[in-house]
């Protein structure tokens, strides 16, 4: 991989940073909703087992589509699979 | 000489905590989550990190004036450090979003960076946190109380300020200073909760038992048992009575507590403590981004950007990428794109709030426990904190927008062949 140009490793830093916050705050928002649900409707563990799945459900699905841009970039690694950017 | 070179670095840095600890203590710092408010003008609270903000405008606003007063073909001095950081970040975004999105985006997305680059690092100087106006913990536990007293709530949360008293479901605490036992039992049942009136009568008796040779009967302040106006009245006259114990702070126009046993009778504004005086720090400047109400405005303004972008770019198409029903996965993937776009804002205002916050309660307690050389080390890794956070926001919300207002042009591509995609690449995937 050639060497970043100056100031060439905020972006990518600043980007997987922010992808990290992404995963954990999906979860954490699912399952702070879930528990507010429950102790809202009584119907526990019903949404706090909903908020999990589409907590990790977001986090993945989300991060899928954050992360793929980041990999075609950066990712080709020794092979140089991607071509570009290297 | 050389292999003594490291253990005298070790005594030496060793050396210099043991000084640090000796002489520049800090005080023991309280931590407190919501931005203090330092003065009402009208229905509005003014806020420390309010008065931060507007700090940080001001600066901002007088020195891109003063910089680009007269402005010159061959830029010197302020104006050349001023086009340097703006043609830093106009390559950076150009890499990112293309020229012709770099441009568009430029004003909000540079703002975004300056802005909290500076008031993040604003938040480092050192008086920040330390200049402000004190409160007396006798007066300003009623603030407390009195909010309570207005809502007619029992106190359910605790609130305890290590350096002067307790608030929880059994009532109010005092800590006095060096005091052996610095939680007091108020003796009500944590399962009923009292309420401010109750608390107070109650905290009136203890301290009179306490501080003169008042006794109550039945527990009084301590025990289970209810306070009778009678015993309240006694113990009221006790502490009056007593030249060296509290005394009951008569109500004023912003502050009054009536009691629970004796009504209007006795309102109570705050206590007067004997001897040295305790106080809080409520300061005047505090980190703009430590205060969530502020990165959830700063999230909320990226969010209808973006989405603003998206419209406009698109049209009414841009909603076809949440409201998608060609068939069940793509609707289902679409309203997985609808909740990103909320997570989206909690992400941003909780990662900047979470990161800033953070660092100054290191760098409070680090003061307190471990004052020059570790502090200082925390201190450097804030600056980096800061930076990175201030490009983490600013970009984010440039990968979304090149996201949004490119999402079409994508799904066009991928249907068509990937030559769409090395379009894309070249124009505004992130991390170029």
């Amino acid at each position: 991989m050639a060497k970043p140009e100056r100031g060439g490793w905020i972006a990518p830093t600043a980007y997987l940073m922010g992808a990290g916050w992404y995963f954990a705050t999906c979860i954490v928002v699912g399952i702070v909703l879930g528990l507010w649900l429950d102790d809202l409707t009584g119907l526990e563990p019903l949404f706090i087992l909903l908020g999990i799945v589409l907590g990790l459900t977001l986090a993945i699905g989300g991060g899928i589509r954050m992360l793929l841009p980041f990999m075609k970039r950066f990712g080709g690694g020794a092979n140089g699979a991607s071509g570009d950017g290297q | 000489m050389r292999r003594f070179r490291l253990p005298l670095i070790i005594i030496a840095a060793l050396a210099w905590v043991v000084v640090g600890l000796i002489v520049a203590r800090g005080p023991q710092p309280e931590i407190i989550v919501p931005a203090e408010v330092i003065t009402k003008v009208g229905f509005l609270n003014i806020s420390n990190t309010m008065i931060s903000a507007w700090a940080a405008m001001f600066i901002l606003l007088v020195g891109c004036f003063l910089a680009t007063r007269t402005m010159k073909l061959i830029p010197t001095g302020a104006q050349n450090f001023v086009e340097s950081v703006i043609e830093f970040l106009m390559g950076q975004l150009e890499d990112i979003a293309g020229t012709k999105n770099a441009r568009r985006f430029f004003p909000v997305i540079a703002t975004f960076f300056i802005f909290i680059l500076l008031a993040n690092w604003m938040g480092l100087l050192p008086f920040f946190n330390a200049i402000g106006k004190t409160e007396d913990i006798g007066v300003e536990i009623f603030h407390y109380i009195e909010e309570h007293h207005e809502d007619h709530e029992p106190f359910k949360e605790e609130i305890a300020h290590s350096s002067g008293w307790i608030v929880d479901n059994v009532g109010i605490g005092l800590v006095l200073p060096n005091a052996d036992d610095a939680h007091f039992e108020m003796g009500a049942a944590p399962a009923t909760p009292v309420s401010a009136e109750e608390a107070l009568d109650k905290y009136i008796v203890f301290l009179a038992e306490t501080f003169t040779d008042f006794e109550a009967e039945g527990g009084g302040g301590h025990g289970p048992g209810e306070v009778t106006p009678e015993m309240l009245t006694a113990a009221v006259a006790a502490l009056n009575a007593d030249p060296d114990a509290p005394k009951l702070l008569p109500a004023t126009e912003k502050h009054a507590v009536p009691s629970a046993a004796l009504g209007d009778e006795l309102v109570v504004s705050g206590i007067d403590f004997p001897g040295p005086k305790l106080a809080l720090i409520i300061p005047l400047f505090r980190s703009v981004y430590s205060d969530v109400n502020n990165t959830i405005a700063l999230a909320l303004i990226s969010f209808v950007m973006v989405e603003f972008w998206g419209l406009r770019t698109l049209g009414f198409s841009y909603l076809g990428k949440f409201f998608n029903f060609s068939g069940f996965i793509p609707f289902f993937v679409g309203i997985l794109e609808l909740l990103s776009e909320f997570i989206r804002i909690v992400s941003f205002a909780f990662r900047l709030f979470g990161n800033i916050f953070a660092g100054e309660v290191l760098i409070l307690m680090l003061t307190f426990l471990l004052p020059f050389l570790i502090v200082d080390i925390i201190y450097g890794l804030e600056l980096f904190v800061g930076f990175i956070q201030a490009a983490v926001f600013a970009l984010l919300t440039l990968v979304f927008a090149v996201m949004a207002v490119e999402h079409h042009d994508e799904e066009h591509d991928d249907h068509e062949g990937e030559a769409g995609h090395d379009e894309l690449e070249s124009q505004g995937t992130p991390g170029q």
